[in-house]
């Protein structure tokens, strides 16, 4: 619509009031249908289906969860803005954490707030005579296997997300390694886990080596939900990771500001994704610095 | 809501599916083009778009493709159940059910078990299929 000219400026937009206004709660028991007969509700126990067949294909669990949930609260722990900005996490309060629906712990569930984020999409051209610096769009790529998850082959990759990714990558022309920084949907700790492993990150079942050792916190070296994401900061839907890749672009982003501030590479290009249902859709998009 | 609001509402086409469960069949219907054994019901094979099918009665015996347990009560009708095992299984016959694996202790629940159904009269309209271990 921009390229045509049919509008100049396209505002993309989320709020909710999950805490109050039980929507979140209304839209999950419409998810679950003539499943809640059996006791299945919402999005938990559908990923911890999908997370206990990726336990059973492939190398993975809490010592690879684990560490998605501590980096990610490190950088909350240096985002203002964060719900858990106080709330530091050692590994013993991960496993403590009570169980939701095995094998997900709560720290593997994204949080539940009140809020909004918004981006504004324009031309590159005219991004370039407004005040703030611009973000490129550099790749898109979206793939939607769709089946009811019930009926889904999917649960342990390749989702939506390999065919989204690889599109993405091919459109701007680069491949993992360029990638500086990632902003993943990040709705449970195996999200980013599988997600990750499907953009080609790591090999299959290579997870808990590639996470372990600070790879994705302040210092790493492939940084990644740098404002805490889903799980630590606030649940935005897409717009968690893309707002936050964008100020990171602009260097916008404080103490949690990605360069010399928090001992990472200076960010050209940074990598996101979303996604929908349960691992039913993805989207990857790739920003570039303008 | 009380449990009783929770049982599965039938529609025109998985009537014949939660009307045989009263009976303590398990019907599917097989695609007449391709046959495709299907689950959810519809009125077109999901894999080739055909409209002809036909009922068929599953044995009833099939394997766990993953689970998970609940420890968490999201509705008050399931607290007291607390902890419980939703599972998918899939039918010898070819299709994939969420269901209940019941009768079996946690630490010997597995992807690829083999189980059988079993009936769970919940009340005089409604007979949902959970699954057996088979030993
Ligand atoms: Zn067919």
């Amino acid at each position: 619509m921009l390229e045509a000219g049919i509008c100049k400026y396209v505002v993309i937009t989320y709020g909710h009031s999950a805490l109050w206004g039980g929507g979140m709660y209304q839209m999950l028991l419409q998810l679950t249908g003539n499943e809640a007969a059996f006791g299945h509700f919402g999005a938990v126990g559908g990923y911890a289906l999908a997370a206990m067949r990726g336990m059973h294909e492939f190398s993975t669990g809490p010592e690879t969860w684990k560490h998605i949930a501590m980096g990610q609260r490190k950088w909350a722990n240096l985002n203002p803005a964060a719900m858990m900005h106080k709330k530091a996490m050692s590994e013993e309060d991960y496993y403590n954490a009570p169980m939701v629906v095995e094998p997900l712990r709560l720290f593997d569930n994204c949080l539940i707030n009140d809020g909004g984020r918004a981006i504004i999409i324009t031309t590159a051209e005219r991004a370039r005579d407004l005040k703030q610096p611009p973000v490129l769009i550099a790749g898109m790529g979206h793939h939607n296997p769709s089946n009811e998850i019930g009926q889904a082959k999917y649960m342990a990759g390749p989702t939506g997300a390999k065919k989204a990714g690889e599109a993405a990558f091919q459109m701007a022309g680069i491949g993992v390694g360029d990638v500086d920084a990632c902003q993943i949907y990040d709705c449970f700790t195996y999200t980013v886990e599988l997600t990750m492993q499907d953009y080609g990150f790591f090999g299959r079942g290579e997870g808990e080596d590639w996470f372990k050792g600070g790879t994705i916190e302040p210092g790493g070296r492939m940084p990644l939900n740098t404002s805490g994401g889903q799980l630590s900061e606030a649940y935005y839907m897409g717009l968690t990771p893309m707002s936050e890749a964008v100020m990171q672009l602009r260097g916008q982003c404080g103490d949690r500001q990605l360069g010399p501030k928090t001992n990472t590479k200076e960010p050209e290009i940074i990598l996101c994704s979303d996604n929908g249902g349960i691992l039913q859709s993805n989207a990857c998009y790739i920003f570039r610095k303008g | 809501m009380s449990y009783d609001q929770l049982t599965p509402t039938p529609d025109a086409d998985s009537k014949p599916f939660w009307d045989a469960c009263r009976n303590h069949q398990l019907m599917f219907q097989k695609c007449a083009e391709c046959g495709d054994v299907r689950w959810p019901p519809s009125i077109l094979c999901p894999q080739c778009h055909c409209r002809d099918a036909e009922w068929i009665e599953s044995v009833g015996k099939g394997t766990v493709y993953s689970y998970a347990i609940y420890h968490q009560a999201f509705h008050p009708a399931f607290a007291a159940k607390l902890p419980y095992v939703v599972a998918i299984v899939q039918l010898d016959e070819g299709p994939m059910i969420l269901t209940n694996i019941i009768g079996c202790p946690h630490e010997s629940l597995a992807c690829e078990m083999p189980v059988q159904v079993a009936w769970d009269d919940v009340s005089e309209e409604c007979s949902l299929p959970k699954f057996l271990p088979i030993l």
